[in-house]
């Protein structure tokens, strides 16, 4: 056992090794670590499948658990050992977080009930396993220096931009207030994961390129970069590609827009990140470029399973709203909240965000569709009681563009 | 399968993760019971401590009806790890049937899982031999006193170093579900299903 009171970075332990003879190592130290082969995670097997598949999954569900367990009850300083040096036991938790099932999946619950049981018995202590991880401080005699702690978790990559992704998606909707915690820790502990976030932003933008171009739909990007084919008109769109294809698109978008807003709902300091990369345009226009196309996919094509239809649409309609959310979170961390906190640059939040409303005019799909779910007419009010010099004449015309953005829908407000 | 997921993109194409080259498993089931038994192995309870123990409570006639015994749980344990293996494998899978049974008298879901899982697939009448040997030998030296006895020894039954981190954490199972904005209308999916046939 390691001696109390000193950040385990700093500690010495005296143990024997396998000859028997005394050694004195640092506290964290591969040495220390057991060989204990954790198994990658591989998500449950489907409802009808065979009995030895359900069996397999089983056997590997309960070595993950009782490994985790193990783990778990280890004293601080062995933990820490076996959470830096085991690689075996990162491949585990990053293939979990990785294909453990989305509330959002087609089969999210498993239909035997001893698969149910493990399951939610090892998504509790893969939980547990990450919150420990992100706890610098486990008590007064056990904690590690919070900027040494910072390098581990980084240098190691015990987390990443993706793997807080993934965590938010999968436990953050009941477990919000520890889930924040645990990210705004890793964020505060080690800043250059904002770094890592701003250079994973453009690979996020590029996902909705890539949805763009697979339905068909020529991106700026690529309008600017390369010119048209002469058999680009051949280019497959939504009603002409396979419908797996079309299927993988709805699921991809589906994933990319819930994972986006749980991550900025859970940790809403990412949001400057995502602003700066001019990240509210391209979404509103992808919106507005995409979502018609997919709809009238979904309506018009052929299913022969009809409940696969409505499911595709729900679907579909989920990413609407989560990418209406996602908008809604950006403008109120960046503009709004500033301006009801009423600090220096009041104006200045105030003019960009009019700025943005007025960049949605030509989006009208999306404005309207936005003005449902967060009415402007709010905001506005909101912006003429904290800075009364507003200026009318351009509210007036921004609740006209968004008035004229329902008519041109052919949809009636639901709100007064 | 899992479906496409946005992390899967970052993870392969942003320069923010570890590339690991997840093609390569770097251990699997079997590799996992192999070391589960090693580790096992490694623990408390071993088989001469077993013998001992039952030789020392016993008079000369109850010693030789257990020796008996104890010889039919090691060819059990023979049966189930298989006839590759050596002498310390076979005695460390022996330890473990006694462990198992020793406060069972039949074999039900939960050992033979609890069997599988160590070893993998075994003939059930290894299984079913041993258990019965087990309950032969408990019901000679008395089950408390065999209770005592592996209690003291065996760190299966107390897993737990200290307190478990979390076990005080309250967890919620609550998860995003789908939350669309409207069904899907009317008019899209049931118009190619009007009945024309008048």
């Amino acid at each position: 056992m390691a001696c109390a009171r000193v950040p385990l970075d700093e500690q010495q332990v005296t143990e024997r090794d396998a000859a028997g003879r005394e050694r004195t190592l640092p506290a964290l130290h591969p040495h220390r670590m057991e060989g204990r082969c954790f198994v990658p995670y591989k998500p449950p097997p489907d409802d009808g499948c065979s009995p030895a598949e359900v069996e397999e999954f089983l056997e590997l569900a309960r070595f993950i658990t009782e490994d985790l367990d193990w783990l778990l009850s280890l004293p601080h300083d062995k933990f820490w050992c076996q959470v830096v040096f085991d690689e075996s036991l990162q491949r585990c938790l990053d293939s979990y977080l990785h294909q453990a099932p989305r509330g959002l999946d087609f089969a999210a619950l498993p239909s035997s009930p001893a698969v149910a049981d493990i399951q939610r018995s090892l998504h509790r202590t893969v939980f547990l396993t990450f919150l420990r991880m992100a706890t610098y401080k486990e008590s007064k005699d056990n904690f590690i220096t919070p900027s040494v702690f910072g390098e581990i978790v980084y240098e190691n990559f015990l987390f990443d931009i993706p793997k807080m992704m993934d965590l938010c998606v999968l436990f953050g909707k009941g477990n919000s207030q520890l889930v924040h915690k645990m990210i705004e820790n890793i964020f505060t502990q080690q800043p250059s994961y904002y770094r890592d976030l701003d250079e994973t932003v453009p690979t996020v933008l590029q996902v909705f390129d890539t949805i763009l171009e697979k339905c068909g739909l020529q991106c700026d990007g690529a309008t600017a970069m390369e010119p048209l084919k002469l058999n680009a008109h051949q280019q497959r769109t939504a009603m002409t590609m396979s419908l797996q294809e079309l299927v993988d698109i709805i699921l991809y978008l589906c994933d990319s827009t819930s994972t986006i807003y749980a991550f900025l709902d859970i940790f809403p300091a990412a949001c400057s990140t995502f602003h700066s990369h001019s990240f509210l345009s391209r979404l509103t226009s992808f919106y507005e470029t995409t979502v018609p196309d997919l709809e009238k996919a979904v309506k018009k094509r052929n299913f022969d399973d009809k409940r696969r239809q409505e499911d595709l649409w729900k679907r579909l309609s989920h990413s609407c709203r989560k990418m209406i959310e996602t908008c809604h979170l950006l403008l109120h961390h960046t503009c709004l909240q500033p301006i009801l906190e009423g600090g220096e640059n009041t104006q200045t939040f105030a003019e960009e965000l009019l700025q943005h409303f007025t960049s949605f005019l030509p989006e009208k799909r999306f404005l309207s569709d936005y003005d449902e779910q967060f009415p402007i007419a709010d905001d506005i009010s909101l912006l003429q009681q904290a800075l009364p010099l507003i200026d009318e004449t351009r509210t007036s015309y921004l609740l006209e563009g968004v008035q004229s953005a329902w008519d041109s829908t052919g949809r009636r407000k639901q709100h007064s | 399968m899992s479906p496409p997921r946005l992390t899967g993109a970052l993870r392969s194409f942003s320069n923010v993760s570890k590339k690991d080259d997840f093609t390569e498993q770097l251990y699997d089931l079997k590799t996992k019971r192999l070391k589960r038994r090693e580790l096992f192995a490694r623990e408390g309870l071993t088989w001469h401590k077993i013998v001992h123990f039952c030789s020392e409570h016993q008079d000369k006639a109850q010693q030789q009806a257990a020796s008996q015994e104890l010889k039919s749980i090691l060819l059990a344990a023979k049966q189930i790890v298989g006839d590759e293996h050596g002498q310390e494998a076979i005695e460390s899978a022996a330890v473990f049937l006694f462990e198992t049974f020793h406060n069972k008298d039949h074999v039900g879901t939960e050992e033979t899982r609890t069997i599988k899982q160590m070893f993998g697939p075994f003939p059930s009448s290894a299984a079913e031999a041993s258990c019965a040997a087990v309950a032969k030998l408990v019901a000679q030296l008395g089950d408390s006193h065999v209770e005592d006895f592996v209690q003291t020894h065996c760190s299966r039954h107390n897993p737990q170093r200290g307190s478990a981190f979390g076990r005080n954490i309250a967890f919620s199972y609550e998860s995003y579900t789908l939350d669309p904005l409207e069904d899907l209308p009317n008019s899209g999916i049931h118009e190619d299903n009007v009945n024309l046939d008048f």
